[in-house]
């Protein structure tokens, strides 16, 4: 069945995509800020993050623990080829409903 | 403070090593901001997942299961909060002060009243008293304590004990210890074991073998460096050796003689003076058996009272004795103290809830339509009611933990502020009870102040609440509940006040006591002869009166003395009179004295008058006849249509010898300012049959006699340096500690009553300020018709007046109520003092009308034309 995807999971698979190994929920907050323009809260990329692993489209891998963190785990987070296929059609069908239309959002 | 400690379980577990881990490597370990996060994160995560909005609407309107339901009206109460901050931050506070001052003075009294002493079985643990004529409880001899130690069947094992202050020498210097000397079952009752060595053996307790002593861990510690080869070994007292036999466990308090670092076996024997019937100076414990009572023990007692009386008619006042536990009779003197501050915190406490409530009630009257739409969504009276009860509950618990942080630094005033004679001060803190307690007032009082705006809000008239511009009409209701609350609070805060000035008058009171002498200017201290160099009395004799020929001769002491007690020192040294030519039917009843052995000096350095005959002169030495002078009590009672001057005295007992009146002098104050006058003797020291080798210097001073301390001291010690020197205090320093209980309860009703004449004043502003923006559009007619700034201010005034009288009405008769529990506090002051009263209600009336001055302001500012086009 084909999964549709709210706008700030999509936002989260982009900025994930473009973390690539770096993705996890400081860096996924700092990317949405930094490239996105979007200022949001941890707890809301927490709460995104495990919607998302619920759903299959992205997978965690546990790393090792380092000592900035205080001895704990880092939970990195990747785009799974469900999340891909997704992300594709959605994006595919924002293109094609924003197609024609002009920059004020006005009738051609 | 570390956040993670307190605040990691917010965050789900199956994440929270990352999100933990996240969050240090973005704003550090152990940071404020850290915990910010923390929150945030953790509620974001534990809310649900992008609520429906039929699902937001339910958990508030129906009740369904009751976890979900509490934690979803806890969230909505968090934001509730959240979203009114100055709202939120003035009822925490004002709980934080009510439930922190109740912590604080909790922690100090449950030690001491409700927790049981820190011995094994402490409840069977008793005292044992002989009983006095006036039923007073008096200490026992020697041969009465075998006697009842032999006969009665009630006990597992008694003990008696005698106070004993050794000066230890050998290594480092001289230091008088405190200690006591006891017979062997001492220990046993106490339910103490050594923890190192062994308790005293019964064939210690028999003199010549009793140089045996147990350490206090501190002592061992301290001046042995914890080297448990001590034991056995030799350590000097007073210069005789004593074989160390034990060291009591750390945890080992010593209540019955507290600061007690030495014990060493009482070793008496019947034949000695000291052991003798009439030598009433032994205190005794006994621990029950189990399962007899105190009342039983003292009924086996008393018949053998009994007996002893018939066997010995002249050695006893009466017959009977009584049996206290130990945890009575140890906190009966700072019980009254404690349960008055107790009741007064809970006073405060109920201050604080009552504002608390109050506020709610004003906020409740804004939320209206909220609760509107609930109640139109299908919301039952008890669903809303559990809604506004999870917000105040939710408000005391923050409250309580502000508290906490309040009472922490507060016990630590208290502490320091605490009466001398409290017992187990050591005990006293913030602990897993104390902390459980807050819990418990935090919920109680959630409950408490947050019923009368859940009853009161409920259930508004859907109708008129929902129109435009609409007023409810349970608004009539609920000001009326929030103008009670406030009453209430004027109430109890007259009852505080009202408190605190009988308290401060009853000091004033005490401290003007003419104590019988002059304390300005006086200094004292203690010195004691100790060691080889003092074996006999001449040299002992010798070095005081040398000691005091060296001090007064220091530039600004005017005269200095020696004495064998200080007045108010805490000591008493009572003997009984035998008057030449009275014969009584038992001497047992004979008038007992204060006994003074005095050098010369002491009695001018006091300044005690002589009242008539001449005082002691350094010709009274030790082969000059024997004299004494007595105080006017003394010869108003035992010579009350004679001359005493030239009549003669037996101090001790009929074998003594005879003291001949020369001179009557004023009374002092010895055991304390509100005690009644007992009768007095002085007598030379030198003539005493032996000599003191503990003696108390009284040195008058021209200007601060504390700055001639050191000099003092250096001529003393220039007499001898070996010995110590003890209590070096100015005697108004002696005689201010004797009323530390009363200023230990006035300063905390003093601080209460201030705290509750605020929180009043805060309630009044409250209920006037609502009121006035409430009839903001009233105020604007009345005005644009022409009303006067002067009658506007008079309206407001007027109500809150209103408040105000009716609250002081109920607080006068809650004042009766509360003074009679003050009773054994007050001294010298009616329990109903009127003009204490009086000035009291002045006070209250005052800050009331403060209270009332901004909103009468603000109200004669409303303009007519902006009143009414607002609506």
């Amino acid at each position: 069945m084909p999964l549709n995807l709210g706008e700030f999971e999509q936002l989260v698979l982009l900025a994930l995509l473009r973390l690539g190994k770096e993705g996890y929920g400081v860096t996924v907050r700092e990317e949405l800020l930094n490239e996105g323009g979007r200022e949001v809260s941890l707890g809301t990329v927490y709460k995104t993050l495990l919607r998302l692993e619920s759903k299959g489209l992205v997978a965690a891998q546990i790393g090792d623990p380092t000592p900035a963190r205080g001895g704990r785990r880092k939970k990195h987070y990747s785009v799974t080829a469900r999340g891909r296929t997704a992300l594709t059609r959605s994006l595919a069908a924002l293109r094609g409903l924003s197609r024609g239309l002009n920059p004020v959002w006005g009738a051609p | 403070m570390n956040p993670i400690r307190w605040l990691g379980w917010v965050i789900p577990a199956e994440e929270r090593e990352f999100i933990l881990g996240d969050l240090v490597e973005t704003y550090g370990e152990k940071t404020g901001r850290l915990g910010w996060e923390l929150l945030r994160v953790g509620t974001a995560l534990r809310l649900r997942t992008d609520p429906p909005l039929t699902s937001h609407v339910s958990p508030l309107t129906k009740r369904s299961n009751i976890v979900g339901t509490l934690l979803s009206d806890a969230r909505f109460a968090f934001r509730q909060l959240a979203r009114s901050p100055g709202f939120s931050l003035l009822a925490v506070l004002t709980l934080a002060l009510g439930i922190g001052a109740t912590t604080a003075i909790y922690s100090v009294v449950s030690p001491v009243l409700f927790r049981p002493l820190p011995y094994p079985g402490a409840e069977r643990i008793v005292t044992l008293w002989e009983r006095g004529q006036d039923d007073s409880e008096n200490n026992t001899g020697y041969a009465t304590f075998l006697d009842v130690e032999r006969m009665s069947t009630s006990f597992e094992s008694l003990a008696a004990m005698s106070s004993w202050q050794p000066t230890l020498q050998g290594s480092g210097d001289p230091e008088r210890l405190s200690g006591q000397r006891v017979t062997q079952g001492f220990f046993s009752v106490l339910g103490v074991r050594p923890a190192l060595g062994r308790d005293f053996r019964a064939e210690e307790n028999v003199r010549g073998k009793h140089f045996v002593a147990m350490l206090s861990h501190g002592l061992w510690q301290r001046r042995f460096g914890s080297d448990p080869s001590i034991l056995g070994r030799p350590v000097t007292f007073n210069g005789i050796a004593y074989t160390v036999v034990g060291v009591l466990p750390q945890t080992f308090e010593s209540l019955l003689s507290p600061g007690a670092q030495i014990w060493a076996p009482l070793a008496y024997e019947p034949a000695l003076p000291w052991a003798c019937r009439t030598c009433r100076h032994l205190r005794a414990i006994g621990r029950l058996k189990e399962g007899v009572t105190p009342g039983s023990a003292g009924r086996e007692l008393d018949l053998i009272s009994r007996r002893l009386v018939a066997e010995h008619p002249t050695d006893y006042s009466t017959t009977g004795m009584h049996v206290v536990p130990l945890q009575d009779r140890l906190t009966r003197d700072v019980r009254p103290a404690l349960l008055a501050v107790l009741g007064a915190v809970a006073l405060v406490l109920l201050i604080a809830c009552a504002n608390v409530s109050a506020l709610l009630l004003g906020r409740a009257i804004q939320r209206e339509g909220e609760f509107a739409i609930r109640g139109a969504l299908g919301a039952g009276k008890g669903r809303v009611m559990q809604q506004l009860l999870t917000e105040s509950v939710l408000l005391s618990l923050l409250g309580g933990a502000a508290g906490i942080a309040l009472a922490y630094w507060g016990v630590k005033g208290l502490s320091a502020l605490a009466p001398a004679n409290l017992p187990r001060l050591s005990a006293i803190g913030i602990d897993g009870g104390v902390l459980l307690f807050t819990a418990a007032i935090s919920v109680a009082s959630g409950i408490a102040f947050g019923l009368v705006p859940a009853f009161a809000t409920a259930r508004p008239d859907l109708f008129s609440a929902l129109r435009p511009g609409g007023r409810a009409t349970g608004l009539r209701s609920r000001r009326l509940a929030r103008a009670t609350l406030v009453t209430g609070e004027i109430a109890l805060a007259l009852m505080l006040l009202f408190g605190a000035g009988l308290l401060m008058r009853s000091l004033h009171r005490l401290l003007a006591v003419n104590p019988g002498f002059d304390p300005a200017g006086l200094l004292t201290m203690e010195v004691q002869t100790t060691g080889p160099r003092y074996q006999e009395d001449e040299p002992v004799r010798r070095f005081f009166e040398q000691a005091r020929e060296a001090v007064s001769l220091l530039p600004g002491v005017e005269q200095a003395g020696w004495t064998s007690m200080l007045p108010l020192g805490g000591n008493f040294d009572r003997y009984g009179v035998r008057i030449e030519g009275v014969v009584l039917a038992n001497p047992a009843n004979a008038p007992s004295a204060d006994r003074y052995a005095v050098t010369p000096g002491y009695l001018e350095a006091m300044r005690i008058p002589l009242q008539r005959g001449r005082t002691l002169t350094a010709a009274d030495g030790t082969s000059a006849p024997k004299v004494v002078l007595i105080n006017q009590t003394f010869a108003a009672l035992a010579w009350p249509n004679s001359d005493p001057i030239g009549a003669r005295v037996q101090l001790g007992g009929p074998d003594r010898p005879w003291w001949t009146v020369v001179g009557i002098v004023g009374d002092v104050r010895h055991t304390g300012l509100d005690e009644t006058q007992a009768p007095q003797v002085y007598l030379p020291e030198a003539q005493w049959f032996s000599a003191d080798n503990a003696m108390v210097l009284t040195a008058r001073t021209h200007g601060d006699p504390a700055l001639l301390a050191g000099a003092i001291r250096a001529a003393i010690r220039a007499v001898d340096p070996s010995l110590p020197i003890l209590q070096v205090a100015t005697m108004e320093e002696v005689v201010s500690a004797t009323a530390q209980q009363r200023r230990f309860a006035f300063i905390l009703f003093q601080v209460f009553a201030v705290v509750a004449s605020l929180l009043a004043a805060a309630g009044i502003y409250g209920v006037l300020a609502g009121s006035v923006t409430e009839r903001t559009r009233e105020l604007g007619i009345r005005a644009a018709l022409g009303a006067s700034r002067g009658g506007i201010v008079a309206l407001v005034v007027r109500q809150g007046l209103a408040l105000t009288l009716t609250g002081l009405a109920a607080g006068a008769l809650g004042s009766l109520l509360l003074s009679r529990f003050l009773q054994r506090l007050l001294f010298g002051v009616g329990s109903t003092d009127p003009a204490t009263f009086g000035v009291v209600v002045a006070v209250l009336l005052a800050v009331a009308l403060t209270a009332c001055w901004a909103p009468a302001w603000r109200a004669t500012r409303v303009s007519p034309l902006e009143a009414i086009r607002g609506e």
